[in-house]
């Protein structure tokens, strides 16, 4: 127990040793003109930036966290209802996978001006947009798991007289929330990806408004503040689902 | 007794991936007696473990009949698989009572400590599957199977993959729970001693498709303990089960090594 405290001390110690030199590194590669600043401000530039800009700092990053998340949500829940149909019909996954595919190799800003053509500019279009970067991990990674089960379970419960609904229940499910997770994890970073898209193309508020506001009129120091937030948030999110996914899942953690 | 299981002249084909029909078993019959041990051997493909299928009902048979009788209320089988087969999210207590939960018996679960202690793993109750060795996970499997009080126990190669020790204390202590919980087992194994020290019956089949080409009753006592592999009477039943295996003429190898014995 004690080991393991020192273990997870010594670790956390790394991870933030690694960034503190990177930052200093940084603050050096700027303060010498190695990289000038008007290209790459340097850390305490971007930290100034933050608190001495009139930015309604909370405004943006409520409206970013709002669509990031309503489009997460979405997109998951489409994911996996769209999951639960490809693995229970092979009819329906050569019919239904291709468009899935389609839409996910598609770029968003070439999907966008359609959406925002049948929706209107509105949040709605831009959680649409989100959660279009979101469902995709969650419909491969979820139908993996349903999928890819101990055959000799199925065999068992078969055995016992169980339904293929209760078969579902007791072994395809609780086999898929690995993958359910790890596909969680990569659709919390496409969702807030997606966020800032949609504000780059059509929003009056939000991060990725306020880069593409900051950057057309030259204010590099901004720009790379709201993407300081925009990573810390990002960050936030990743932890968030991580951290859900290790308490819902005891068995897998202790592996 | 009675027999709880008759399979007439039951032959099982599949079509692989390929296309191509693959006969696995042909023309199988035998009757397994109440509260005796069958065990079938052979090698490698000869359709053991889909015989265990068509008994425990998942697959059916492409020509020929089964029956199964309980002894008391509906038939059901208890099954143990050769990988332990355990769900992982579940702890040992969970995977125990799962059959249980299939079956919708309420109020079995008083039966669950006695069956722990039965497959010496009184306090590891809340251990998840991951955190148990190789041998402890077999026990959870076995207590699994026999938790429901199943009309026949299926046992598929159920220590393949077990070192030798572990597997000498697996086998006497399986022995030891089916005999004392006085079960009906059907048992696979392409081990041929295994088959002699937990076997009443033992049934050779032939290379794919499985046919039966003997069958060897074994009269050893119901309690066995390791020692008794050492025995004449032990090691004459094992050389039989190897003759009519052919594995007591040289092989017939397509390359052997330069150096070897002519």
């Amino acid at each position: 127990m004690q080991n393991k405290v020192v273990r997870n001390l010594r670790d956390q110690a790394s991870v933030l040793g690694s960034l503190v030199v990177g930052v200093v590194v940084w603050q050096v590669i700027v303060d010498y003109g190695i990289i000038p600043s008007f290209l790459l401000p340097a850390p305490t530039e971007i930290v100034a930036a933050i608190f001495s800009s009139r930015v309604n700092w909370w405004a943006n990053i409520f409206a970013t966290l709002r669509e990031a998340i309503a489009g997460f949500v979405l997109g998951t829940a489409l994911g996996l209802l769209l999951a639960v149909a490809v693995t229970a019909s092979g009819i329906v996954r050569k019919i239904v996978m291709p468009y899935i595919v389609a839409i996910q190799v598609l770029p968003m800003v070439a999907i966008a001006p359609i959406i925002y053509i049948l929706v209107g500019f509105n949040d709605l279009s831009r959680i649409i947009l989100t959660s279009l970067l979101s469902f995709f991990p969650v419909v491969v990674g979820t139908a993996t798991g349903l999928a890819d089960v101990d055959v000799n379970l199925v065999y068992l419960l078969k055995s016992l007289g169980a339904s293929e609904s209760l078969i579902f229940y007791k072994v395809r499910l609780p086999n898929s929330l690995p993958h359910l997770f790890v596909s969680l994890r990569i659709a919390i970073t496409g969702a807030t990806v997606g966020a800032i898209v949609a504000e780059f193309v059509s929003s009056n508020i939000g991060l990725g408004f306020l880069m593409t506001t900051a950057l057309t009129s030259f204010n590099i120091d901004l720009t790379y503040a709201a993407g300081f937030i925009l990573t810390v948030i990002g960050l936030l999110l990743y932890g968030l689902v991580e951290g859900v996914g290790r308490a819902s899942m005891p068995w897998f953690r202790r592996r | 007794m009675a027999d709880l299981v008759s399979l007439k002249d039951v032959s099982k084909s599949y079509t692989a991936i390929t296309g191509e029909v693959v006969e696995a078993i042909r023309g199988v019959s035998f009757d397994m007696h109440e509260r005796e041990v069958l065990t079938l051997v052979g090698p490698s493909g000869c359709g053991k473990s889909t015989i265990l299928r068509l008994i425990a009902g998942v697959e059916k048979p492409s020509s020929g009949s089964i029956e199964r009788r309980a002894a008391e209320g509906k038939f059901v089988v208890g099954y143990i698989f050769q990988d332990s087969s355990l769900m992982r999210w579940r702890t040992v207590y969970g995977n125990i009572k799962l059959p249980m939960e299939i079956l919708g018996k309420k109020g079995a679960e008083a039966k669950i400590p006695e069956l722990v202690k039965l497959i010496n793993l009184e306090g590891f109750e809340k251990a998840y599957p991951i955190e148990l060795s190789g041998g402890m996970q077999r026990r959870v499997a076995v207590a699994r199977a026999l938790v429901h009080d199943p009309s026949v126990l299926l046992m598929d190669e159920p220590f393949t993959g077990v070192d030798e020790i572990t597997k000498e204390i697996l086998q006497t202590e399986l022995n030891f729970v089916i005999r004392s919980l006085k079960m009906t087992g059907v048992l696979v194994t392409h081990d041929i001693e295994e088959a002699v020290y937990l076997g009443d019956r033992v049934l050779v089949l032939s290379a794919h498709p499985g046919r039966i080409v003997e069958e060897i009753t074994v009269d050893l006592p119901e309690i066995r303990e390791p020692v008794i592999k050492t025995e004449e009477r032990f090691t004459r039943y094992t050389k039989e089960i190897r003759e009519k295996l052919n594995l007591l003429h040289p092989l017939r190898l397509s390359r052997r090594p330069t150096d070897a014995p002519a």
